[in-house]
């Protein structure tokens, strides 16, 4: 062991250290940081956009910490979305807030609105079952329910109380066929769904959260506990998928974001930062913080 | 080798040089995995020990033993089997050591004790002969002697000698044994079929004329109901209030609409003025006419099964068998009080010439007694004949207590997990729910004699012992209408406000409807106690003074078995409930599900193997109770199953046997230990097997429900 250990002190000491890089200024981190208000980065191409989910003035607290901060921003309709930024940043509270998944959650309070399709999203009479039909989630660990392929897909029509097999059979296939995994399953669509791969059953979640027809998919990390070919499956797939569904996708995967996403949005410590075209964001942002965090040389 | 030695050396040293030790085995963990290892052999040892005492003692005890004929120094001629041998110190010899062995004697009726011990040094000489036979007997225990003869005695008087010697009547026995079997299980089944029921019509009819001359005395039972004038309102009120419900657009005044239309309705129905017709002597005298003309009929139906049963009784009274005892040279007696009268061949159960069987042969008693054993009732207090009842009973209390305990109790779980805030009144209630298991059960058996038995089937068979009168109880009945209603519209208006952010409110809201539900339920639970409608389901045979399930029986027996076990399944369904992963509800949620449609269709199927666990360990403690048994059911004997054939069929007022009570019943309160000794260990045996059937079953079930969600298969 100690041979072993002592190769590897002196392996690491010949690798050339990572050159300092030269200090530079974060006016927005600063003016976080002094609790001072700042205004976040949005590009006009985004705001000249159709929007089908438009946050305004949204904050939300987990008991008295505070997790998001008075965040507005336009989801484009049509488009893939991505939420990047550092861990903690509120990516996914934002994302969850959206189908007020969040609800769950002991001591939430939320500040501000969200509105999907111009009907608010927090309103009194709003009935969150009735909101969550409407949406499609993808979670970050594949989550298949303890039952046969088909019965996991048709789970979201089940519970809305279609019978007619018919009807279930169809929608199954063709959700599976859009999820690009019918063709893996079609002999198998009655047996269990545990034992499918990885990549397959998150295939089979992406699935399940179309079947219903959402107008908004939303995906938090759908490829973080996949291996990279599962990863560059699923990638294809949300390319695929977003010429029909508009799709919201937290990532914590620069590439990823730039492969996927036609916009990108960077959070930092519950805030929006910037807001633009994926190609924007990653080649010309307009802040340092943004820069620096897509280059990965912050956050 | 010489490589790697430098390594190994530097191993050994530090570079500030201290030495550093070699690893102990005591650093290895061994002796502690020797302690393990040697406990869990212990313990296994013992179970395996426990086990196949039981099973040695149990496969054994119907084997048929050799028959020795022991002549004593005396003169005296002993037939008997013998059971075990012995050392021991006679008082008058204190230094000395002597053998002695017990024999199973039998012959009950000539000699008082059917064991006897025979001491070596009185033995003057022992053989088997393979003339010397055992006969089992439907009474009186087993008679060892030598096979004579048998013959047929006609009502006239007239003797025909049926076979003579050991061979040719053991060969006319297996001919005429069967028929008189035959005509025994028909005279039972006349009996059952014809006589039984005729006596219970008998019964109905009495009950019937005793009823009516009651109704004649008391003149409180006249005319009840409203006066048409105050009806007609009530039930435009009720059906006016329906309709309201119906067109009403809103949903919160519908539902009070429809509570008191119910409430409005239901009181109609009840008080309606043809409710209750007075009794009038002519009505009795009619009924009187009635029950004799029955009775009439009755004699005529059963006039020809009782000449039937005579005919096969005396036809069995005919064979006799005359079977002598050496040591007296007495015959077997047909009845203690005839000692000359040779046995019927219809009282002998089974012959077996111990001696002279061959293996096959011998293997062929030993599944006949088992067979007997497992298929028939008990007799001679049940020290002979089968257990057909015990089991039967056993397994019904089991099936019926976990039908009580299982819903019951997954219900509770469901709503302590999912539901309940989980805060100090539900660690509370947990920890009173684990304390729960731990009460001794007789306690509970008091609990149940005292509640099921004497309070709540006092209430089946005779409804409310102090009922209120009719206005108080109506108004009480509209108090739960309106805490139903507003408990209706508090929980609807609070789960509607109970947006993120829930304000006071809605808490409020929330808080007021659990509280509504609560009282509705004691409110219920009130009004079904004092009600003045309600006079039991067995008010006739009450007024008797015949209780019906107001007495031991196997659903009160059940019932408290499902209160015993009900902490096992609660926690256990709880444990099951937390461990579905939170990654399953969030998906459920995320998909648009409620939470009840997340609960029925994600966390109960999910947690349904740990339910499975749940119940099989609430039916083997169940199955394996004896102490709260003896209070709320269980009985010595009890031929009458709780499932027959004459109506209704179910009979759950009936008590019943028990496996474990059974073990008791034989072991300590027998009249002759000794004789039912071996029952004991097969008893026991066949208690252990079907506790073994039951979990094994229901671990099947949980390892093909596992199969089913894809989960591991234990």
């Amino acid at each position: 062991m100690t041979t072993l250990e002592t190769t590897i002190a002196m392996t690491n000491t010949k690798l050339p250290r990572p050159q300092p890089a030269a200090p530079r200024e974060y006016p927005v981190v600063d003016a976080i940081r002094a609790g001072e208000g700042f205004t976040p980065e949005i590009h006009e191409e985004i705001l000249e956009q159709d929007s089908v989910v438009q946050i305004s003035g949204f904050s939300l607290w987990y008991g008295q910490s505070r997790a998001l901060f008075d965040i507005s921003m336009p989801i484009p309709r049509g488009k893939v979305t991505a939420l990047v930024g550092p861990s903690g940043c509120g990516k996914s509270t934002l994302l969850r807030s959206v189908n007020r998944l969040n609800d769950l959650v002991e001591g939430v309070r939320v500040q501000g609105d969200i509105s999907l399709n111009g009907e608010p999203v927090y309103g009194p009479s709003v009935d969150v079952i009735d909101l969550r039909k409407r949406l499609g989630m993808v979670f970050q660990k594949p989550n298949p329910f303890p039952m046969s392929i088909f019965e996991n897909v048709i789970y979201p029509l089940r519970i809305d109380g279609e019978k007619r097999r018919r009807v279930l059979e169809d929608a199954c296939k063709n959700a599976l066929q859009k999820a690009a995994l019918l063709d893996e399953v079609a002999d198998r669509l009655h047996e269990s769904a545990t034992a499918l791969s990885g990549g397959q059953q998150q295939r089979l979640c992406i699935a399940r959260a179309i079947v219903a027809e959402p107008e908004v998919l939303l995906l938090d990390e759908p490829c973080s506990a996949l291996d990279p070919i599962a990863t560059l499956r699923i990638e294809d797939l949300i390319r695929e998928i977003a010429e029909s569904y508009t799709v919201l996708i937290v990532t914590h995967n620069m590439q990823q974001a730039t492969r996927v996403s036609e916009a990108t949005a960077f959070m930092y410590l519950g805030r929006l930062v910037e807001f633009g075209p994926t190609e924007q964001i990653f080649q010309t942002p307009r802040l340092a913080e943004t820069e620096d965090y897509v280059t990965g040389r912050f956050g | 080798m010489s490589d790697i030695t430098p390594i190994i050396q530097s191993k050994l040293s530090t570079e500030s040089g201290r030495r550093r030790r070699p690893t102990s085995l005591a650093a290895h963990g061994e002796p502690a995995v020797w302690l393990m290892g040697a406990s869990l052999t212990l313990s296994l040892m013992m179970i395996a020990g426990l086990l196949s005492l039981i099973a040695y003692d149990g496969f054994r005890a119907f084997w048929p033993r050799e028959i020795q004929r022991i002549e004593l120094a005396s003169g005296e001629v002993v037939l008997g089997e013998p059971i075990r041998t012995e050392t021991f110190t006679p008082t008058e010899a204190p230094t000395e050591e002597r053998e002695r062995t017990l024999y199973r004697v039998g012959n009950r009726d000539t000699s008082q004790a059917s064991f006897r011990w025979v001491e070596q040094p009185q033995v003057a000489t022992a053989s088997t002969p393979d003339d010397v036979v055992l006969v089992e007997r439907i009474a009186w225990g087993p008679w060892l002697g030598e096979l004579e003869r048998m013959e047929r005695v006609t009502a006239d008087g007239s003797v025909e000698v049926l076979s003579e010697g050991h061979e040719q009547t053991l060969s006319e026995l297996s001919e005429q044994l069967p028929l008189a079997k035959q005509r025994l299980a028909e005279i039972e089944s006349l009996q059952r079929s014809v006589i039984d029921r005729a006596n219970k019509q008998r019964e109905a009819w009495r009950l019937r004329v005793a009823v009516a001359n009651r109704q004649l005395a008391d003149t409180d039972t006249a005319v009840r109901g409203l006066s048409k004038g105050v009806w007609t309102p009530v039930l435009a009120a009720g059906l006016g209030s329906l309709a309201a419900g119906w067109a009403g657009r809103k949903k919160r005044w519908a539902v009070v609409a429809w509570c008191a239309a119910g409430l409005l309705l239901v009181g109609a129905w009840v008080e309606q003025p043809t409710a209750g017709i007075a009794m009038t002597a002519e009505r009795v005298e009619q009924i009187k006419s009635d029950s004799s003309q029955a009775e009439r009929e009755l004699v005529e139906r059963t006039s020809e099964a009782e000449a039937r049963i005579a005919a096969l009784v005396a036809a069995n009274d005919e064979v006799r068998v005359l079977i002598r005892e050496p040591r007296t040279g007495r015959v077997a007696p047909t009845s203690v009080s005839k000692v000359d009268d040779p046995l019927r061949v219809a009282q002998v159960v089974r012959v077996v010439p111990a001696n002279e069987l061959s293996l096959a042969q011998k293997w062929g008693v030993y599944l006949s007694r088992w067979r007997e054993y497992l298929t028939d009732d008990p007799r001679e207090a049940n020290t002979e004949g089968g257990v057909w009842p015990v089991i039967f009973g056993t397994v019904v209390l089991t099936i019926l207590l976990s039908l009580a305990v299982v819903p019951l109790g997954v219900i509770a779980a469901i709503y302590l997990r999912e539901y309940a805030k989980q805060g100090v009144i539900t660690s509370v209630l947990r920890i009173a729910i684990n304390n729960l298991a731990g009460v001794p059960s007789i306690v509970y058996g008091v609990f149940g004699l005292g509640f099921f038995c004497y309070t709540l089937g006092a209430y089946v068979d005779s409804g409310p012992v102090e009922p209120l009168p009719r206005m108080p109880w109506w108004l009480m009945a509209a108090g739960l209408g309106v805490v139903v209603s507003t408990s209706v519209l508090m929980a609807a208006s609070g789960r509607r406000a109970s947006t993120l952010g829930s304000t006071a409110s809605s808490r409020w809201l929330q808080r007021g409807a659990g509280i509504g539900w609560l009282s509705s339920v004691v409110l219920i639970v009130v009004l079904g106690s004092t009600t003045p409608y309600f006079h039991g389901f067995f008010a006739d045979r009450a007024a008797e003074n015949i209780p019906t399930f107001r007495s031991k029986g196997i659903l009160w027996a059940s019932l408290t078995l499902a209160l015993l076990t009900l902490p096992v399944v609660i926690v256990a369904t709880e444990e099951a409930i937390a461990a579905v992963p939170g990654s399953s509800r969030q998906g459920s949620y995320g998909c648009g599900a409620s939470r009840w449609q997340t609960i029925r269709r994600i966390v109960l199927p999910g947690a349904m193997p740990g339910i499975m666990t749940g119940a099989i360990l609430a039916m083997a403690r169940g199955a394996g109770e004896v102490a709260p048994l003896m209070l709320v059911g269980a009985v010595k004997l009890s031929p009458d199953l709780p499932f027959d054939q004459t109506a209704p069929y179910i009979h759950l007022d009936r008590s019943f046997m028990h496996l474990g009570f059974h073990i008791f019943d034989l072991g300590y309160q027998s009249p002759d230990p000794e004789a039912s000794r071996p029952l004991v260990w097969v008893t026991t045996l066949l208690l252990v097997a079907i506790v073994f059937a039951l979990n094994s079953s229901a671990m099947l079930l949980r390892a093909r429900l596992r199969k089913r969600m894809g989960g591991p298969v234990v």
